[in-house]
């Protein structure tokens, strides 16, 4: 079953998946508010990720930014193909443009990240 | 801070000083600007003169480009490629991202760069933004041979044979903060040579007084104005006397586990 996505302020997404685990990306929002991409680093896994903290950067053609965690937990896989296809954050960031997937310490950190009803309201968006 | 009100534009004008400092009361801006929600500019010079790399760019190309052997270097905690410190005038631009020119990169970029561009048009120099290219400009080890989306750049008057880029910036987005870096390139710098050395605004003036400090104190009241708050300068304190934590957030950036790390 597909599982409402979750949203963090700083713009990430989370979803669990029916193994338990909790894939990560970047929200259509952030992407398209950091264009031109070039160059993005990734945890390994078998990291340990925690919520509110940076687990990865991601460069524009002139400005760096931070990936925070939504949650915390264990990184089970990174997106390796992403940082050689970086326009795949734009093209399908919900989809093939997943960053990370963690197994997570405390899945019921999931509901305190926003619903997309609230995320929506943050970012001033009608839907993604 | 969410509605970006009328804050206007605190700024430390700071001496020269050591890279690793500079880079340290930068991220202290930065975070001082999150918790007060406030819009925070620190202008500064450096002392020695100094290269500093891009966030994402490799230290093992330092040993493919040779006019730079022998250079202090730091890494930046923004985006783009080296830049040469030592005649120009660098700024750290510490903005909530709740503020309106905190969202989109090119917003802030625009708005600090369009206004010096009105100030060099003004005293003769034929400044405008530069236009997008492609991401292959991010390949240039140099900052300033790079050309990228919001640069300032002065057209040659005589051999319409391109331009020179005079300002550049880069950024670093916090969950709560962007920190804008630009330098200001002043003058050509006399110890570097090759890729590395572009002319500065006093150079494309020629045989006129471009005015610097005019020219700075200008850029900084438009700035503000745009801010709608007017600007509120620290006179006779620097941010570094201000700031708390330095010591060990220089000692990070002047590790080379910093330097290093890509």
């Amino acid at each position: 079953m597909d599982h409402p996505r979750r949203y963090a302020k700083s713009h990430e997404w989370a979803r669990l998946e029916d193994d338990g685990t909790v894939t990560i990306g970047i929200s259509a929002y952030a992407v398209e508010a950091l264009t031109d991409l070039v160059f993005m680093q990734l945890p390994e896994v078998g990291a340990t990720v925690t919520a509110g903290e940076s687990f990865g950067e991601i460069e524009s053609v002139k400005a760096v930014s931070d990936l925070y965690a939504p949650l915390s937990g264990e990184v089970v896989a990174a997106n390796a193909d992403l940082p050689g296809n970086l326009e795949t954050l734009g093209s399908d960031p919900y989809g093939a443009g997943w960053v990370i997937r963690i197994r997570p310490d405390d899945p019921a950190q999931l509901e305190s990240l926003l619903d997309q009803a609230a995320y929506d309201a943050l970012t001033g968006s009608g839907s993604h | 801070m969410t509605g970006g009100g009328a804050c206007g534009l605190t700024l430390w004008r700071d001496p020269p000083g050591e890279g690793s400092w500079n880079m340290a009361a930068d991220e202290g801006l930065a975070q001082f600007a999150e918790q007060t929600g406030r819009v925070l500019m620190r202008l500064y010079g450096w002392q020695p003169a100094t290269l500093s790399l891009g966030s994402f760019q490799q230290a093992a190309t330092l040993g493919d480009v040779p006019q730079v052997a022998g250079w202090p270097v730091v890494r930046r905690s923004s985006g783009g490629g080296t830049l040469v410190h030592g005649t120009d005038l660098t700024y750290g631009l510490a903005v909530p991202t709740g503020h309106p020119w905190g969202r989109r990169a090119e917003d802030l970029y625009a708005a600090v760069h369009s206004a010096l561009v009105e100030v060099l048009r003004e005293r003769g120099l034929a400044a405008r933004l530069a236009t997008p290219v492609s991401t292959q400009a991010a390949e240039e080890f140099f900052c300033f041979n790079r050309r990228s989306f919001g640069d300032v750049v002065i057209e040659r008057a005589s051999d319409a044979a391109g331009d020179d880029k005079v300002l550049g910036s880069a950024q670093r987005r916090l969950a709560g903060v962007v920190l804008q870096h630009g330098s200001l390139l002043l003058r050509r710098h006399p110890e570097m040579t090759g890729a590395g050395s572009h002319p500065g605004i006093e150079d494309l003036a020629g045989d006129r007084d471009v005015g610097t400090a005019a020219v700075i104190d200008q850029w900084l009241e438009r700035l503000a104005d745009r801010l709608g708050g007017g600007l509120v300068e620290n006179a006779g304190s620097s941010w570094k006397s201000h700031a708390v934590d330095l010591a060990p957030r220089a000692a990070r950036y002047a590790s080379s586990a910093w330097l290093n790390r890509r």
